[in-house]
């Protein structure tokens, strides 16, 4: 099994020879536009949810209680 | 360089300042006059633990600024005390909402259960606080010492899936529905909260095993329950890793690739070479000893503030106990201080116990640094670590900083010696590693 795994990474040079011949700087800029991009997705998202949030509470135990109180 | 004691006081200020605006929330959606009962337990518990979970997922996404700026100890530390915290809040929230329910509709309390459940959505969040409740248990003392750390790590794993489905139920709760900018603001803390663990904790490794290919070059034994690996790759440069930093590894063999270990470097990183000393302490970390040369390895990190840079003071005084000594090792050979100003003392039950010792000589001899081997019975007055013996072996203990890595017991035990003899807090560096 041990094996396996050693033979796994060892079967993609092709990956392996792209990632160890690019240079520092193509490097720090893919991640930091790896960072932007997923924070631009994450702000999208975010407000695209609460956005589409519910406009009313299915019940309020808050406004029951009050309610009840009341009567 | 900002102190992390000042980066993790202003982060507190801000996460305490967020989690009394989520309070303050509670208390708005209740209106005027406030009614002190189970509804507003239910409604203030519902926030603070929905903000908690939020924060806590933040707090341990491994992010650089995190790591390094406040440190990994003191991450821990706050994950220690805010996960329980969260998970009690989230059963409070859940026992008060169902006797508010009872109480509002004068029924009884399964019926006002079953009420409860009904409500749309509230099925993954009923789901959510089993899994919550299921990671507390995971994390008692009592049992985390009866489950193997893959099956501790697995069940930590489901506090993401958890915080998913929670997620839903707050939205549409009492106190965010209807309040647009709101619901936005929380789906944002929510949604760059997994941005950030998705980053550091997934990508970032990732990254790095594509980039460096670091494989497994050489183990060998360094005692009967102690072990050295060197890990050689390319570009190692570019991780920047300080002596007295650590990495959580994983080692891709079938065995292994499923748990992920806090180690530290116990030498410095030489060209494209990083090494580690690891301490049989379960069937885990026995199987590392077996790993064959050639082994991919996913390496997370550099984490950890335990450097040279935290150095204020003319001297240094490094304490190891046991196992501890692979930071100090690595430490000890780049303070960068005339060697008469460098002192490691280092504790072990057993003279066999003394790993890296060869190495240690070899180094004072060549800086002239100072090692103090402190071997046997801890009720030896010859193996004292109280502050009072540590300042008769260096002098001046108050013109030192001390770097401190030990067993959680020897750690506690000196660090309330220094403090009760009034030492410095911030003159004193530790990293403590839990699971």
């Amino acid at each position: 099994m041990s094996d396996t795994a050693i033979e796994f990474g060892r079967r993609i040079p092709r990956i392996a020879r792209l990632s160890i011949a690019a240079p520092p700087s193509l490097i720090r800029w893919t991640l930091r536009a790896t960072t932007v991009v997923l924070f631009v997705g994450a702000t999208a998202f975010g407000v695209s949810l609460g956005m589409s949030g519910p406009d009313s509470a299915p019940t309020s135990v808050v406004h029951h209680h009050t309610a009840a109180s009341d009567q | 360089m900002r102190s992390p004691r000042l980066t993790a006081t202003i982060l507190l200020v801000l996460v305490w300042l967020g989690a009394a605006l989520a309070v303050f929330q509670s208390f708005v959606t209740a209106g005027l006059p406030i009614q002190i009962g189970v509804a507003l337990v239910a409604h203030v518990t519902g926030m603070a633990a929905g903000y908690g979970a939020a924060i806590m997922l933040i707090l341990m996404s491994r992010a650089p600024w995190l790591e390094y700026g406040v440190g990994a100890h003191r991450l821990a530390r706050w994950h220690a005390w805010g996960g329980p915290t969260v998970i009690i809040l989230t059963v409070v929230h859940a026992l008060a909402a169902v006797l508010a329910s009872a109480y509002a509709g004068s029924i009884d309390l399964m019926a006002a259960a079953k009420d409860v459940v009904g409500i749309p959505g509230l099925t993954s969040a009923l789901a959510a606080t089993v899994l919550l409740i299921l990671v507390g248990i995971a994390s008692l003392r009592v049992v985390r010492q009866r489950l193997s750390y893959e099956w501790w790590h697995f069940v930590h794993l489901l506090t993401y899936l958890a915080v998913a489905l929670g997620f839903a139920h707050q939205l549409a709760g009492p106190d965010l529905a209807g309040r647009r900018w709101l619901q936005v603001a929380w789906s944002l803390l929510y949604t760059y909260a997994f941005a950030l663990v998705l980053r550091w904790r997934l990508l970032q490794p990732l990254f790095q095993l594509w980039r460096h290919r670091l494989r497994v070059e050489q183990v060998w034994q360094e005692s009967a329950d102690v072990i050295s690996v060197l890990m050689s790759g390319h570009h190692l440069d570019e991780l920047r890793a300080e002596p007295g930093q650590f990495f959580r590894w994983r080692f891709l063999t079938g065995k292994t690739w499923r748990s992920a270990y806090p180690f530290s470097l116990s030498a410095p990183p030489a060209g494209d070479r990083l090494r580690i000393t690891v301490k049989a302490r379960g069937d885990g970390t026995r199987r590392i000893f077996t790993i064959p040369v050639g082994t991919l390895v996913f390496a997370e990190g550099p984490y950890g503030a335990l450097t040279r840079r935290r150095r204020r003071r003319p001297r240094v005084l490094l304490i190891a106990g046991g196992v501890g000594i692979t930071p100090m090792r690595a430490l000890f050979e780049v303070i960068d201080l005339p060697g008469e100003d460098v002192t490691l003392v280092y504790r072990a039950s057993r003279e066999q116990d003394l790993v890296l010792k060869h190495e240690l000589d070899e180094i004072s001899e060549r800086s002239g640094a100072r090692v103090v081997y402190l071997v046997g019975p801890s009720t030896d007055t010859a193996n004292d670590m109280s502050a009072h013996a540590l300042n008769r072996i260096v002098g001046n203990l108050s013109d030192h900083d001390v770097y401190l890595c030990a067993s959680p017991r020897l750690a506690a035990r000196v660090r309330g010696s220094l403090m009760d003899r009034g030492f410095p807090r911030h003159q004193l560096h530790e990293e403590r590693f839990s699971f």
